[in-house]
């Protein structure tokens, strides 16, 4: 297997998606000729032209909308938000238009669209360059949610979201792009949507996180295995629908679970997780559900302030020496 | 003073730039924000200008050099007129991570004694009296760790335990004592940490699982003259030998695929099928045997398996192996037949289903359309754990190996 | 027939275009009674007055062509080919209506008869007709899209992107406003500070023209220009029909922020008995298929809304259902 990075593992599954099935095209701003602002999209544009890799005007509502109505018509667009923090300029048309057609049609239309939006801080992006806003949308009906950490995940996934019928929001991790590197399949494969996988396997602890903080969770249970703690590691995967058989399977096996995620603490991800093992896996638990997030703040700009609010390999590994002594 | 100059941030996402050209040469004379060198990334490229009025001193990085975002590429030293920047306090990290968190963490001392739902749902269920155990959590609370082993101490036999890395009381029959005597000369090896380990392992194994052993009879013949005929070019190509393992794996994984049921594990009342395909192979060691395991062995190909397994025994024999490269396993195979064994009864990979035992390749004369011929036969002999896996299925399995094994243009698909 | 080619309307046709006129002014008082006496359920956006816009905009389109009606314009469903008795059991809630329960009113649109639904949120239907349109464009269909909004929607953000959009790229894309001078209670000067919504469209690269919206056969002439342009690939048109509607924003709303000369004036330019008039004079219309269509239209509402009434609710547990493809 070939070794890319996370961004070409996206580039790659476009461009294939595109070359197998004429109805996937691309939308956004700046895609086409410049080739994306972090070059998500370099060379599609030279290779399937501009009706099908289209430059927009900056206007994010449109832009859904607008994907929201070829796909009526058969297409299978992918909408690029240039950083996810944008993604709430077009809130009405993802959660008032798109999740609702199957549903207020009586299922009789399906909404094949994916929306690509970077996420993630850590890469000195302040307020509106560093938001993951995922929650919002694993909130709302009708839409489906994923988040890959590894390249491998991220190809896949992304063809899986381009193949699915359903809106489906990807959240890709923007400083995972470059920094994250791995193998990727050289055959047509592509990763279920709503399966998590299980990175790590351990019997005494269990760690659900995804996305970018994957890799301090693997890194906190690589310094706990030396201490004799074996923690076993859930990515995600897909946040909605999300795979709670895994989790539940390991709770059931460790008794003891930790959350981890880079959203605010706050009615994250992690909450419904926490919510729900509480309510059917009570009688599995031999400690509280933990959660390492990011506080219920915002992103600030200065270096040493975002330092404090974002979990790290440190943070991770004390809650998991609290939650295994308790 | 001296001044680093630094590769700039240069997006979101870009980790690194490299060194295009640089403007002055060390002894050049710069004054502040003068260009002194252009450095270049997949997005952009930018003039880095000095921090301060001064002379270059040293250029750390050379063109076409490629520096992490924010490391040095030349130090400049710095007239002193020019006020230097003053450093940044990074403050240090804190040690607690949230508010609430803290409060979660401890157990503020009670008078009651506090008892988890998984606790108490094991206590409940075995007739358990909790304060007969000594608890290990956090003011002494008794957790579940503490009570499985209790458990296990009560009724050796039945229950399904987790496998634990600490030492705890497995019942072990103890041998009467050898008095040593002038006559009856004793030696005693003190026993390491890995046979111990190993042997509680085994133990467990056979304890906990009900084993058979299946025997099937495979004619390697064509296999055996594959190898031959390749074997030479192979090794002139990836650098490794080729042996008969990579074959045995990919069979193997194969028939798994038709027969979930020996790439599972038991737990309390649920079988688990994996899913996925992480084969454990068998290296002998001084010390005693390891497995380590190729994780998803269905994605690698022949070769790739080869080079796996190389690896992984080099690992092993030069004590290079990680933790991680011994867990995981879903099934085993073992290979008694390098050492000339000709049938064997392997012990399980607890808490695999079954492990599989490839023994010696001997010409041996056979019947083939009611005339004897000389062929190269090999037993497989599989070990399976009887609650999971049920004799019929486990016959079949081995036969399906046997018949892939015999037609190894299968693999091919 | 082909009326939108730029030839007299046959008499078929015309007599038709009344059957339609007629049969959607008699659904929307059908609908007004029945929610006065409680049998309806929810928010019902009656349009009566303005039924030749509904009527001289979708006549004569293609089945592929796609409409993007908002709340009042009830009518373009029926024009376009919904049964009566669907429309009826949809506003009644129930489960042969068009979103088998799940939304109230037209937001379920009929996509397999080429009607989008919009959400509440006005103008947002505009972005996707222009994501319809540039799907057209990218396969190489002269199919159109008529986008409807009113002088309200036409301060949303989704109007002026989904317009400039449209405008960028030349989409076959129609920008039917209906200016009936109110959004609600608020006048149409509160609303904006020019007088005639079509002058937006210069600002977006393409024609805008106002059109008196009670004279059908002008609407249809209208329409029908900028549906022939719009096929020719010369791109989008903004047209503002000048109109009014008789009932309050809905049938909670006395309206009493109009006057009543205002409006009897408006109810003196009926779009229907105009319609007639000029059928007479051209001596295609008399007594007899008057009558005909008269008696039509009635025993087609009688029938709809018995079924309507007949038809069960549907299972409460779908509520939980048709979210996912």
């Amino acid at each position: 297997m070939r070794e890319i990075t996370y961004l070409e593992a996206i580039r790659e599954a476009m461009l294939e998606e595109m070359e197998r099935d004429e109805s996937v095209f691309v939308l956004g701003e700046d895609v086409g000729a410049y080739g994306g602002a972090f070059q998500a999209t370099k060379g599609l544009y030279e290779k399937f032209g501009e009706a099908r890799v289209l430059d927009t005007p900056i206007a994010e509502s449109c832009i859904v909308g607008v994907a929201i109505g070829a796909a009526l018509v058969g297409y299978r667009p992918i909408a690029e938000m240039q950083f996810a923090d944008f993604i709430s300029c077009g809130f009405d048309q993802i959660v008032n238009q798109a999740a609702t057609l199957r549903y207020r049609t009586g299922g009789r239309v399906a909404v094949p669209l994916v929306i690509r939006a970077p996420s993630g801080g850590g890469v000195h992006g302040g307020l509106y360059h560093s938001q993951n806003p995922e929650a919002w949308f694993v909130h709302r009906p009708g839409l489906k949610v994923v988040a890959p950490a590894t390249p491998y995940d991220a190809k896949g996934l992304l063809k899986a979201s381009i193949r699915d019928n359903n809106p489906v929001i990807y959240f890709e991790h923007k400083g995972l792009y470059r920094r994250a590197k791995g193998p990727v399949s050289d055959e047509d494969y592509s990763v279920p949507i709503g399966k998590a996988e299980v990175k790590r396997e351990g019997t005494d602890l269990t760690l659900v996180t995804y996305s970018a903080m994957l890799f301090p969770c693997l890194a906190a249970a690589e310094t706990m295995d030396k201490e004799g703690v074996e923690v076993e590691v859930i990515d995600l995967r897909s946040l909605a629908p999300l795979d709670w058989e895994v989790v539940f399977q390991s709770v059931r096996k460790t008794s003891k679970l930790l959350i981890v995620h880079e959203d605010n603490r706050t009615c994250g991800v992690g909450a419904e997780i926490a919510a729900r093992v509480a309510e059917e896996a009570f009688d599995d638990l031999d400690g509280p559900v933990m959660r390492v997030t990011y506080p219920d703040t915002h992103h600030p700009f200065s270096p040493p302030l975002e330092e404090f609010c974002l979990p790290n390999e440190e943070k991770i590994v004390e809650a998991l020496r609290r939650l295994a002594a308790y | 003073m001296e001044v680093k100059i630094v590769v700039p941030h240069m997006g979101e996402s870009i980790v690194e730039g490299t060194i295009l050209k640089w403007l002055k040469r060390p002894g050049d004379r710069v004054e502040r924000d003068e260009s002194v060198v252009e450095i270049g990334s997949d997005k952009i490229d930018v003039e880095v200008p000095a921090p301060a009025r001064g002379t270059l001193k040293e250029i750390l990085a050379q063109e076409g050099a490629t520096v992490a975002v924010g490391n040095a590429v030349a130090l400049l030293e710095a007239e002193d007129a020019a006020p230097a920047r003053p450093k940044v306090e990074v403050p240090p990290e804190p040690v607690a991570a949230e508010e609430g968190e803290a409060k979660q963490g401890e157990i503020p001392p009670r008078g009651r004694r506090r008892i988890t739902p998984v606790v108490a749902k094991l206590a409940e269920r075995h007739g358990v009296d909790l304060d007969q155990i000594e608890g290990t959590g956090l003011g002494g609370r008794v957790t579940k760790k503490d009570v499985l082993p209790y458990l296990e101490g009560r009724r050796p036999t039945q229950e399904a335990p987790e496998p634990k890395r600490k030492e705890e009381t497995l019942p072990t029959p103890t041998p009467p004592a050898a008095v040593p005597s002038e006559e009856e000369p004793v030696e005693v090896i003190p026993v390491t940490a890995m046979r111990k380990a190993i042997a509680e392992h085994l133990v467990r194994s056979k304890q906990t699982a009900p084993h058979v052993t299946t025997v099937a009879e495979v004619d390697m013949t064509r296999l055996v003259n594959f190898r031959e005929k390749h074997k030479a070019e192979f090794e002139r190509q990836e650098g490794i030998s080729l042996t008969y393992m990579p074959f045995f794996v990919m069979a193997c994984i194969r028939t798994l695929k038709e027969f979930p049921f020996l790439n599972a594990s038991m737990e309390e009342e649920r079988i688990l099928l994996k899913r996925y395909y992480h084969i454990g192979v068998a290296v002998a060691l001084e010390e005693g045997l390891v497995v380590p395991v190729i994780r998803h062995a269905d994605r690698l190909d022949i070769r790739g398996l080869a080079h796996a397994i190389h690896d992984l025994a080099e690992r092993a024999r030069t004590k290079k192996l990680a933790s991680d490269d011994l867990k995981g396993g879903t099934f085993s195979i073992t290979n008694p037949g390098a050492l000339g064994a000709v049938l064997s009864t392997p012990i399980i990979n607890y808490p695999q289903a079954a492990i599989l035992g490839v023994e010696a390749i001997r010409k041996t004369p056979v019947v083939r359309d009611d005339q004897i011929a000389i062929r190269h036969m090999m037993y497989l002999c599989l070990s399976y754990d009887h609650r999971i896996v049920d004799g019929a299925t486990a016959v079949q399995f081995n036969q399906r190996v046997r018949r892939i094994l015999e037609n190894p243009l299968e693999l091919i698909l | 027939m082909s009326p939108m080619k730029r030839q007299p309307l046959d008499k078929e046709d015309l007599l038709r275009m009344l059957y339609y006129l007629k049969l959607v002014r008699a659904f929307e008082e059908r609908l007004s009674i029945l929610h006065r006496q409680g049998k309806v359920l929810g928010g019902i956006f009656s349009g009566i007055g303005q039924e030749a816009i509904v009527v001289g905009t979708c006549y004569g389109l293609r089945p592929e062509d796609y409409i993007c009606p908002l709340h009042r314009d009830l009518g373009a469903f029926l024009v376009k080919g919904v049964e009566p008795k669907h429309l009826i059991a949809q506003i009644f809630g129930k489960r042969d209506g068009l979103s088998r329960g799940k939304d109230s009113y037209l937001h379920s649109g009929v996509p397999e008869l080429g009607i989008f639904g919009s959400t509440s949120m006005l103008g947002s239907n505009l972005p996707v007709a222009c994501g319809i349109a540039y799907g057209f464009k990218l396969r190489g269909h002269d199919h159109v899209v008529l986008g409807y909004f009113g002088e309200g929607a036409a301060s949303m953000g989704d109007t002026h992107e989904a317009m400039n959009f449209a405008g960028i790229h030349k989409l076959p894309v129609l920008f039917l406003c209906e200016n009936n001078l109110y959004a609600y209670s608020v006048p149409v000067e509160k609303q904006m500070a020019i007088l005639d919504v079509a002058d937006r469209a210069a600002a977006y690269g393409f024609p805008g023209t106002t059109c008196y919206g009670n004279d059908l056969l002008a609407v249809f002439h209208a329409t029908g220009q900028a549906v022939e342009r719009a096929r020719r690939g010369e791109g989008p048109t903004l047209i503002e029909f000048k109109t009014y509607r008789w009932h309050g924003h809905s049938e909670h709303d006395k309206a009493f922020y109009r006057s009543e000369e205002e409006l009897l004036e408006w109810k003196s330019r009926d779009p229907i008995p105009q319609f007639e008039r000029y059928l007479r004079e051209k001596k295609i219309l008399n007594e007899e298929n008057l009558g005909e269509i008269v008696r039509r239209v009635e025993r087609e509402i009688e029938a709809a809304v018995a079924f309507a009434e007949e038809n069960p609710y549907p299972e409460p547990e779908s509520a939980l259902e048709d979210l996912y493809a």
